[in-house]
């Protein structure tokens, strides 16, 4: 093992500050104020094998004092580790990786976790392994102790890289929910990932970020629940929430609401980029069509299907009891990212009345403009801000991953493509 | 431990163990409701069943989502509107609601006051208030959206005119905002104003709930009443012209996360309530101690004291909470019901009860953090002569089948040496000394809850010294809610706000629940007003009060808890 100076933790001779650096990183405890609220590396450390990450882990907080130098002096209390999960990001690439603990980080304060960055490496060379072991703490407010989490960077070269649960199991904490984090593409039939899927309660995705139009992973991704017991949550989908607010908010309105059980028509229009248009990723707007069907009890008739043309976009049927409803996700040039919603249009017609909402979104807030019987209502604005990966991450685990519209909206996604589970 | 941002059941749960998706949750959810037992044969038989359209009563595109309810478009009409509770308080909680899309887009804010206002100055007023007061920034363009949806009325509270023309203003709302008729009515005035703004909301008729018209509500600021006669008249006046149903009497302290979480810690965790009784609990200590005087609210306070102000509702309901039943269900009569059994229990006192049990103290001259303070009678609009208790310290039986036997032990006052509310709940000592020969005895365990500040829980027990001797050390097992949860957590009154636009009064106090308060008050505030003259002031700012606060607990062997 690589590690700490000496016997180096602050019990050791060098003290509470005592350590010293690895490979330019420091090792052992590090002693500083941070300011409340702000994350700061207390301790570092280095392995070569499971073995001694279980080891460096159990020695944070075996072998230090829980006094750390404060303030003019005094000595203030560290707090005892604090977890309320497991969390093993999976990040195929450096990059990934450091982008992930960039948002853990700014978690860390709220949601303390032991935190597993796991990166397979070399898949063709021989088994290693390469961890750094670090302990990050936070002070709640100045006269309160530290609350400190764990985070493991871990490298593994060769096989080793292709048995993830065989790696992280050991370094779970007990009874704690373990939620794996997928970014990037994930392998979710890889056989690696079946292992590691079976000790996970929760996969977190991003839909919105994977290559091509994204349906055959959707697809497996629904299939996820009932194959492992896990719960799933799909950044592409939280993302949606303030489209779903405004919506749902106008058909607050009583002189609305009616409207809900006579929809005919939905569409969802989406950007696309000239040549592109057909492989465009549609995870996005095929949520929006998910979840309004799942809320309204639809059930497909006639799955989406791409058409022929290149801007032609995908159509579908439903129906809700014998009413039928046309669904169509419609592609719409623009220099958005691909695959980002411009807008969600809903047409009813009740009796001798006809309805027509759009819903526009721009990046502060949504616009959702109706017309009732050719007459346009007052357009209802809802400032809402999108939302960055640490707020979703926040939101995963404040959520518990008990996400009834993500499970339904992931069914029914899964039943618009074809695909039912 | 488990716990929840949110116990009313208006919104989504999200809490607990991990919890499992079933079969059905795959299936996608029916519009409304689930399928009548018809609907479930016709299917089985391959048959199509007919499905209504959706009630037009439930918004199936709600499920799921933040807020399952919210509330209906209404106005809601502020009272007092110029004071120092509306502008520090009532405004920045609304902001906040707005904020986060927690109100409803047609609602609007008609703000009554006796100032020459229009509504462009009383709105640059707000937005001023808000920059100051608000825990979140606004952004610009919410700001401006909110402001907008404010208005002002001048008129005098107890001039006829002034509500003949609200009638016609709330009208002329309804028909520009589409705010349906429903009103919210917010009383922040003073508590002598209530009985004439309630009767002429009567005599215009605006509390009159018409099928399809709306609905009508009002909340009312503490103190209600000012002993139990007055609350009696009070409750009358009201009930006059507002059914129980529409009164929601306001106690920012129910509002509070930690006092919430209370009730999930008790009824949610299942490895307390066994101990939860005369059993295992020694006494139980209530503080609510304050480091500030009186402020700005001399002459307020000159008329009320710690007595009126913290010990009738904010510590008797804290009491309540600790020491209530279990409700059967989570519906609001089913939790205040509990509530006024344990405050009806309360035993009370004739006039040598209350010299015996009850403490009175009022601060001298004193240095608080470091700050040379002037004493209780030198602050601004205070008698020199004053008599009015700023602490007060009190042991409490509350005589049921659960606590027979246990002292509650209150404490509340101002220009102690530190702001803190705690509940600590201190558990009986091992009925055998097993370790009788360790160095040290282990103490008692202990429960402490911090409401304010760093809410969080503190459980204290003995560990044994690592060693080769059997030294024991009582060690203590602390959870602070900032490091396990968003620090984000809602102000007391964006809860109790919203909780009355959605109609939820659970929180809120209930007629037979003040008039039960007061009854136990009562006896003591008459007591000191027979006796002599008290020999304040008897406690320097910056100390735990005076020194009979320490001989009230040290006659029962025990002592204040260190906080």
């Amino acid at each position: 093992m690589d590690g700490t100076v000496g016997s180096s933790g602050p019990s050791g001779p060098s003290g509470p500050s005592g350590g010293g650096t690895i490979g330019g990183r420091p090792s052992g405890w590090l002693a500083g104020t941070g300011e409340p609220g702000q994350p700061m590396l207390r301790w570092s450390s280095r392995a070569r094998s499971i073995d001694e990450v279980q080891e460096e882990l159990g020695r944070i907080w075996s072998s230090i004092s829980l006094a750390m130098p404060g303030e003019e002096g005094e000595e203030r209390r560290v707090a005892a580790r604090s977890s309320v999960m497991n969390l093993v990001v999976v990040a195929g690439r450096g990059e990934t990786a450091e982008r992930a603990a960039a948002v853990i980080h700014g978690l860390m304060g709220r949601h303390p976790s032991r935190t597993i960055i796991i990166t397979p490496a070399d898949p063709d060379g021989p088994s290693w392994i390469d961890a750094q072991v670090q302990a990050h703490c936070v002070l709640p407010s100045r006269d309160s102790p530290e609350t400190c989490a764990e985070l493991v960077y871990l490298t593994a070269g060769g096989e080793a890289g292709q048995h993830l649960a065989g790696c992280v199991t050991p370094l779970l904490v007990h009874d704690l929910p373990v939620t794996v984090w997928w970014p990037g593409e994930p392998r979710l039939e890889s056989v690696g990932a079946r292992a590691l899927l079976r000790v996970a309660d929760r996969v977190l995705v991003d839909g919105a970020g994977w290559a091509g139009d994204g349906l055959e992973r959707l697809a497996t991704l629904a299939r996820l629940p009932a194959r492992y017991d896990v719960e799933v949550a799909d950044f592409a989908l939280l993302r949606q929430s303030r489209w779903r607010e405004a919506i749902a908010s106008s058909f607050d309105l009583p002189r609305l609401r009616p409207f809900l059980g006579w929809i005919r028509e939905m569409s969802v229009g989406y950007a696309a980029h000239e040549g592109d248009a057909g492989m465009t990723n549609v995870v996005k707007p095929i949520y929006h069509l998910a979840w309004l069907a799942s809320r309204l009890g639809m059930v497909v008739v006639e799955p989406l299907r791409p058409s022929r043309e290149a801007w032609g976009g995908y159509r579908g049927l439903l129906r809700v009891g014998r009413r039928r409803v046309t669904v169509e996700l419609r592609p719409i040039e623009s220099q958005a990212r691909a695959g980002t919603t411009m807008e969600v249009n809903l047409v009813a017609r009740r009796r001798r009345e006809a309805l027509e909402a759009r819903v526009t979104g721009k990046a502060d807030g949504i616009t959702v403009a109706t017309i009732v019987n050719d007459a346009p209502m007052p357009d209802r604005h809802y400032l809402v801000g999108r939302r960055h990966e640490g707020d979703l991450l926040a939101e995963t685990i404040e959520d518990d991953g008990a996400q009834p519209l993500t499970a339904d909206a992931l069914a029914m996604a899964a039943s618009l493509v074809g695909k039912a589970v | 431990m488990t716990t929840t941002r949110d116990l009313a059941s208006r919104t989504r749960s999200g809490t607990g163990a991990r919890p499992k998706l079933s079969t059905d949750a795959m299936v996608p959810a029916p519009a409304a409701g689930a399928r009548t037992i018809r609907e479930e044969r016709l299917a089985r038989e391959g048959r199509r069943p007919r499905r209504a359209a959706p009630a037009s009563d439930a918004n199936p595109l709600r499920k799921g989502l933040r807020l399952e309810k919210v509330p209906d478009p209404h106005v809601m009409v502020v009272f007092g509107a110029t004071g120092d509770l509306s502008h520090r308080k009532v405004f920045p909680a609304l902001a906040q609601l707005w904020r986060t899309n927690l109100l409803p887009q047609d609602w609007m804010l008609l703000a009554i006051g006796r100032r020459p206002f229009d509504d462009a100055s009383f709105r640059a007023g707000v937005k001023a208030s808000l920059r100051e007061y608000s825990r979140v920034p606004l952004e610009p363009a919410v700001e401006r959206q909110f402001l907008e949806r404010i208005a002002y009325h001048r008129g005098d509270f107890d001039d006829t005119a002034t509500y003949d023309a609200l009638v016609e203003r709330l009208k002329a709302i309804d028909d520009d905002h589409a705010t349906a008729g429903n009103r919210l009515f917010y009383l922040a005035t003073q508590p002598s104003a209530f009985p004439a703004i309630v009767a002429q909301i009567g005599r215009c008729g605006l509390d009159h709930e018409v099928h399809g018209g709306g609905w009508r509500r009002i909340v009312i600021e503490k103190p209600f009443g000012r002993d139990l006669d007055s609350a009696k008249r009070l409750n009358r006046e009201v009930g006059k012209v507002f059914r129980e149903a529409q009164v929601y009497r306001i106690d920012h302290y129910l509002g509070k996360e930690t006092v919430r979480n209370l009730l999930v810690f008790r009824f949610a965790n299942g490895i307390f309530e066994p101990l939860w009784n005369r059993r295992y609990v020694d006494h139980v200590q209530i503080t609510m101690a304050e480091s500030i005087g009186v402020e700005e609210r001399g002459s307020f306070y000159e008329e009320t004291g710690a007595a009126r102000d913290v010990v009738q509702n904010h510590l008797l309901q804290l009491l309540s909470l600790v020491a209530m039943e279990p409700p059967a269900t989570f519906d609001p009569d089913a939790l205040r019901d509990e509530k006024v059994k344990v405050i009806r229990a309360i035993e009370s006192f004739d006039r040598t009860g209350v010299e015996r049990h009850v403490v009175r103290g009022q601060y001298g001259p004193g240095w608080v953090a470091g700050q040379a303070v002037k004493g209780y009678r030198e602050e601004a609009e205070v008698d020199p002569r004053s008599e009015t208790e700023t602490f007060v310290a009190a042991r409490l039986l509350v005589d049921d089948w659960r606590w027979s036997g246990v002292p509650f032990y209150l404490r509340t006052g101002k220009r102690l040496p530190k702001r803190a509310t705690e509940i600590a709940i201190q558990f009986r000592e091992v009925p055998h000394r097993l370790f009788a020969s360790a160095e040290s005895d282990p103490e008692p365990n202990l429960l402490a809850i911090r409401i304010q500040p760093d809410e969080g829980i503190v459980l204290r027990f003995g560990s044994k010294v690592p060693g080769l001797g059997l030294d024991i050390r009582t060690v203590n097992m602390d959870f602070t809610y900032g490091s396990a949860f968003s620090t984000d957590a809602p102000e007391a009154y964006e809860t109790l706000l919203l909780d009355a636009m959605l109609g939820d009064a659970s929180l809120f106090t209930r007629a037979d629940e003040v008039e039960a308060a007061w009854a136990a008050v009562t006896p003591i505030l008459g007591a000191w007003l027979d006796g002599p003259g008290p020999a304040f002031p008897n406690y320097d700012a910056g100390t735990w009060g005076p020194p009979e606060s320490d001989r009230l607990m040290d006659r029962d062997g025990r002592r204040w808890r260190r906080i």
